[in-house]
């Protein structure tokens, strides 16, 4: 009977002129979004090979020179981009595209796409993501709201009821009548998507395993909508009603709430400006080691500690360079001082995270929009891995330069050049995604609110249907 | 006289339907909202620029007397490379703040504020060009956008608008009145377009009371800013005449008040969401943004090249610039390091400014021409015009990154010849140090083709259903 009831709710549902209107159109886009975010996938990974190709060319280029000048030249790395991303573009186009790493200093990503963009890009792209997470749940709602008003005000529901169908077997095809259509319509899409992965160069760095979760994400999602739609529907006396409640709920979720949530952030854990977050690590740094400045307090400190230590009396009769050491600790103790700076916005993101967090108990919108961007690797969370580890690279490479010089040279020799040898021997930067186990182990909490939402929006509609009268 | 008896009995029937006084207050609540949220964000933007002012103008008290201490001969605690008397070092530790004010309606639109920093100060030392502009912020809350003014009157008020007008035929028709009403000796088209200009007229005093009640309160003096208010409002009603023709349109379809709905929430998916995004991705494809990826690479190279050449530098500066050199040349030179530190910094400069240039040229070329694509969109219309009367769109901030790298030019050129002619930092001089003030009307002003442009989209709606249903049959199509 539930099968009977789903299949002559589909064929009403593929008959209906909206729902093959509004889903052709989804797919062209969907379509469009796919192909178009593959080209721009390629395009752009290609170019940040050849610009990471070419800057390590300009680095192990160097003219023999003293290895600090070469810290301070520093060097790019480039964020890479992954095969997911052409589902999800994320927060990419807010984030910047390279981290410029030089001596003394822990550098923001530079140039984020949006500033290059006018503020038409505000709107958003059209990318399968904008498609996936804000329209099919519209279809949803176009296509079953009058799901079971339909039946009330024909008269329908009184013949159905006379045939002793349980209100759950009733709601049961209903649903399926709605979720299975939008269901078939994701699953091309992740077909199509799997295929256009596969066939790309690069495929290594793409898991099947991801996509089949994030496939998952979205049906469970579009399951808490048709359970939203369907509860209405069983409320609502008219169709109308349950359309405006409906439309209402959607804008809420996926409009509102976002913005609303945002603003709340801003305001309870705001970010410090650029200047205030600079002029707080600038203040740390002038009470500490300045790598430059021998005659500062911290240096001096640290001399008398290292002469002690090695049982002499002049920095001359040191086996090292203490320009060198100097510059290393120096650098240390920056990088501890950006270290702590970072560690308090980190603090402050998470706060702000939590907030969104819990916000999702109004909006299923809110955990899905973080998942999916978690697994295509586009979200907040993957764009600081990468920093962290950029910056984990750039005290290596400092260390080895200053290492070099205070090895390689004598107190005092600031004319002394190292051998071009050394810039090859720093590896360049390889940098490593953190593994899907660890970010789905990260986005817990967003999957347990989704699953929440579905199962509470299901009991509810039980609930309902058996309340159902005529 | 039938349109006077018509207006009248629609008025009394909307003075009595409760949804208008309550979609009314749920407005005026939301606008307020909004407001208070653009005050917050202005706030947040002016607070740092107003404390960076006032440390600029302590400091540079304390200097002035620096400045006369040591040249009185006085002792001060200052490390010597921190001598005041040296240009260089006012030049860099006085730097000027380059600040971007808010405008007064910037609360009405967060628009492009949210990507940029408002405060530079660009030194001399440093490199105008390579200045950042981004402010440290969340990304996801960039993503998600902020709930203002703009978002309010772009997205949310068409829905209003929709809400008020998709069944005013449909009813008419469901409830069998219609057929009476019809009875009489009028236009089908006529007694629309009357019952929907009464709601039209009704709406937008609601709307213009909502927004400026939602000023006032965050305490805007609306009077002295009357033109500028006066300007979005316009667009405003431009935007509503707009919602309200296609609703026209789509009322003398004469469907179900069911299907108008669906229909009406189909076309605004389309003309809120859908058609900005394709516009956008259009833009994305057809004309992309230069690469700033390539452009590193080309810069790394040519600064390395230039790097390797900075040896002979100097002379090859004073070749260049022959009236700067020196012409006492027993003097003792005050700034031998640093006059050789700018020439190879120019050295530098030489090579990486045209590949700047060339990339913002380009990036200048592709957003006048994604400009044009707003035409195709009255959202996207109206979004310019409220960034354009906030001051906070695109064209705003390019302009302040230019008249920066302008100023930074004017600071260094404060400095530079002075240091050439060996002079010291006198007291008197910390006043008539070049200073900063962004102006506004070095931005191309696109109003008034925008709000033409919104006025014809209203207009259209109206007269294209006019002359489309003017031969209406109205006992065929809206009686059976």
């Amino acid at each position: 009977m539930v099968l009977k009831i789903a299949s002559k709710e589909m064929k009403e549902v593929l008959r209906d002129g909206r729902f093959r209107v509004l889903s052709a159109l989804c797919l062209v886009l969907l379509l469009v979004a796919v192909f178009s975010g593959k080209r721009y996938y390629e395009h752009v990974n290609a170019q940040h090979r050849d610009a990471a190709e070419k800057e390590r060319l300009n680095w192990v280029s160097q003219d023999a020179k003293n290895p600090h000048s070469a810290a301070h030249y520093g060097t790019h790395a480039f964020k890479p981009k992954y095969p997911m991303s052409l589902i999800d573009q994320g927060v990419d186009k807010y984030t910047g595209v390279s981290i410029y790493l030089e001596a003394h200093v822990r550098n923001e990503a530079q140039f984020m796409a949006a500033q290059d963009q006018t503020a038409l890009s505000r709107f958003g792209d059209l990318t399968p993501d904008f498609i996936l997470l804000f329209l099919l749940p519209l279809l949803i709602i176009l296509v079953g709201f009058n799901a079971i008003t339909r039946e009330k005000e024909n008269g329908t529901l009184r013949l159905l009821q006379s045939m002793g169908i349980s209100p759950l077997n009733l709601a049961l095809g209903k649903w399926l009548g709605i979720f299975i259509p939008v269901a078939a319509l994701l699953a091309f899409i992740f077909l199509l998507a799997a295929w256009l992965l596969n066939n790309l160069s690069d495929f290594g760095t793409f898991s099947l395993s991801a996509l089949l979760i994030l496939f998952s994400v979205y049906l469970l999602y579009y399951a808490v909508f048709s359970n939203l739609v369907l509860i209405v529907s069983a409320w609502a006396k008219k169709s109308s009603i349950a359309f405006v409640i409906l439309l209402s709920a959607w804008i809420v979720a996926c409009l509102g709430m976002p913005k609303l949530t945002t603003n709340l952030a801003n305001t309870l854990y705001p970010y410090p400006t650029q200047q205030e977050f600079m002029e707080a690590v600038n203040e740390d740094k002038k009470k500490g080691l300045d790598g430059h400045d021998p005659w500062n307090d911290a240096a001096k400190k640290l001399e008398q500690e290292v002469l002690a230590e090695h049982g002499v009396d002049s920095v001359h009769k040191l086996p090292f360079n203490f320009d060198g050491y100097l510059m290393q600790k120096g650098e240390e103790h920056e990088a501890e001082i950006f270290f702590k700076h970072y560690e308090h916005l980190k603090e402050i993101y998470e706060k702000q995270s939590s907030l969104y967090k819990n916000a999702a108990i109004l909006s299923p919108f809110l955990p899905a929009r973080f998942l999916s961007m978690a697994l295509c690797r586009t979200d907040y969370h993957s764009h600081w891995h990468f920093s962290d580890e950029a910056e984990k690279y750039r005290l290596h490479m400092m260390n080895a330069l200053n290492m070099d010089f205070a090895d390689n040279s004598t107190y005092g020799d600031w004319s002394y050049k190292s051998n071009p040898e050394l810039w090859a021997k720093i590896e360049p930067f390889d940098y490593n995604p953190p593994t899907y186990a660890s970010v789905l182990a990260f986005n817990a909490g967003n999957f347990t609110v989704l699953i929440f939402w579905f199962l509470i929006s299901g009991v509810v509609l039980v609930y309902r249907c058996k309340k159902l009268k005529v | 006289m039938a349109n006077r008896q018509q207006f009248k009995y629609e008025w009394l029937g909307l003075l009595r339907d409760r949804w208008v006084l309550i979609l009314s207050l749920l407005l005026l609540l939301v606008c307020i909202y909004a407001a208070y949220n653009g005050k917050e964000k202005v706030a947040e933007r002016n607070q740092p620029i107003a404390k960076a002012m006032d440390e600029m103008k302590a400091s540079d008290e304390q200097y002035k007397a620096l400045i006369d201490s040591v040249a009185q001969g006085l002792k001060t605690n200052l490390p010597a490379w921190q001598n005041p008397q040296r240009l260089n070092v006012i030049g860099q530790r006085a730097a000027r703040v380059a600040a971007f004010e808010s405008q007064p309606l910037a609360l009405v639109s967060t628009g492009q504020s949210d990507l940029f920093t408002h405060l530079v100060k660009p030194r001399l030392y440093g490199e105008a060009l390579t200045l950042g502009f981004s402010e440290l912020s969340n990304p996801v809350q960039l993503l998600f956008g902020n709930f203002d003014l703009a978002f309010v009157c772009i997205y949310l008020l068409p829905l209003l608008i929709l809400a008020f007008s998709y069944n005013v035929l449909s009813a008419e028709k469901e409830s069998g009145a219609l057929r009476l009403t019809l009875a009489q000796p009028i236009q089908v088209t006529q007694w629309l377009l009357n019952k929907l200009l009464l709601r039209f007229v009704v709406l937008a005093v609601i709307v213009v009371i909502a927004f400026n009640v939602s000023l006032m309160t965050t305490g805007l003096n609306v009077v002295s800013e009357f033109s500028p208010v006066m300007k979005i409002t316009l667009a405003l009603l431009a935007y509503m005449l707009f919602w309200f023709g296609l609703s026209f349109w789509v009322n003398l379809r004469g469907q179900s008040s069911g299907s108008n709905a669906v229909v009406l929430v189909s076309l605004w998916v389309l003309i809120v969401l859908l058609i900005p995004a394709m516009i956008s991705q259009l833009a994305n494809n057809l004309y992309p943004v230069p690469s700033r990826v390539g452009m590193i690479s080309e810069l790394r190279y040519a600064e390395a090249e230039a790097q390797k050449n900075a040896n002979q530098i100097l002379e090859s500066y004073y070749r260049d610039h022959p009236e700067l050199a020196p012409t006492d040349t027993s003097a003792q030179k005050l700034y031998p390091f640093w006059l050789s530190y700018f020439a190879s910094q120019d050295e530098i400069r030489k090579a990486v400014n045209p590949i700047l240039s060339e990339y913002e040229s380009q990036l200048h070329k592709q957003q006048q021409t994604v400009d044009q694509l707003r035409f195709l969109s009255p959202a996207v219309l109206l979004q310019n015009i409220f960034n354009e009367s906030a001051g906070t769109s695109s064209r705003h901030y390019n302009s302040y990154r230019q008249q920066v790298v302008v100023f930074a030019g004017e600071w260094k050129n404060y400095f530079l010849p002075r240091m050439f002619r060996n002079e010291l930092m006198k007291k008197e001089w910390m006043d008539e140090l070049p200073h900063f003030s962004f102006d506004a009307n070095k931005i191309e002003k696109q109003y008034t083709a925008d709000v033409l442009a919104l006025l014809l989209y209203g207009f259209a709606g109206f007269v294209l259903s006019f002359l489309l249903y003017r031969n209406y049959v109205t006992e065929k199509v809206l009686l059976t």
